[in-house]
């Protein structure tokens, strides 16, 4: 199994995980893109909002794992097949969430490009940015070093986890 | 034990049975937020789309806004629907009937 390994630089990254920590109670109570079709009835959009809010608790708990208490020890994060999937999406809902608490400020071309002035930013939005790039950067190692494994992982097939809508 | 028994009118009956043989288009719009190779993954990954085909609506979506990724029956479409929103991409259903 392909693995990689990065190491951190403690300094750096450890104000960072108090914000991504600190968003963690928000991001388990409602999922980042929820949106049933609206002519669902309401329960049945119920069981959506949901399930897809059980698949991204459990994707925050594997990124979450990262940093555990090893990783203060040596700085060192490790990413292979049975992490690297939901360590994507996971890193994908906090950017969401960053954007939505503490980025709207910035104007989306901006935000795009990552080309913010850090200087001008208040230290909340500035240590909130800092963080929404280190995520990406987390997603890119992933992307470039383990992409065939995501797509390899399973089949494609639409829905391998859909909600049961009995449509 | 109470029976229950639902009564579905022959106008709600012909609405579903509509819904069910429309066809339906998944669309995923832009977002400022995801990065333009997760997104290209998340099609490789959930329509076994080659990486050219990935790229390409991944582009549309970029640069016009949105990409119809898939057109089919409205069951399968809400599946796609559902499974990339776990990925966290904006996603809506259109049916042909919109258009």
């Amino acid at each position: 199994m392909k693995r990689i390994e990065v190491k951190l630089s403690l300094l750096v990254v450890a104000p960072l995980l108090d914000v991504i920590k600190g968003l963690a109670d928000d991001i388990n109570g409602e999922p980042a893109t929820a949106r049933p079709p609206q002519d669902l009835d309401g329960e049945f959009q119920e069981a959506w909002s949901r399930d897809l809010l059980g698949g991204q608790q459990s994707d925050l708990a594997v990124l979450l794992a990262l940093f555990g208490e090893d990783f203060f020890l040596d700085g060192i994060v490790s990413f292979d097949q049975t992490n690297a999937e939901a360590i994507a999406r996971a890193c994908s809902a906090v950017r969401l969430l960053l954007r939505d608490r503490y980025l709207k400020p910035l104007a989306d071309e901006a935000l795009e490009a990552g080309e913010v002035e850090l200087t001008n930013l208040d230290p909340a939005v500035q240590k909130a940015f800092m963080c929404y790039l280190f995520l990406a950067t987390i997603q890119e190692l992933i992307i470039q070093h383990l992409d065939e494994s995501i797509i390899g992982s399973s089949p494609p097939e639409a829905g391998d986890s859909a909600p049961d809508l009995g449509i | 034990m109470a029976e229950t028994k639902t009564h579905i009118s022959p106008s709600q009956r012909t609405s579903t049975v509509l819904q069910l043989e429309a066809v339906w288009r998944v669309v995923v719009l832009n977002d400022p937020v995801n990065l333009m190779s997760y997104v290209v993954l998340v099609f490789k990954k959930v329509f076994g789309f080659d990486e050219a085909t990935a790229r390409r609506h991944m582009m549309e979506v970029h640069e016009g806004g949105r990409s119809v990724v898939w057109v089919g029956p409205r069951e399968k479409a809400e599946a796609y629907l559902f499974t990339l929103q776990q990925w966290h991409l904006t996603v809506i259903l259109e049916s042909d009937e919109a258009h």
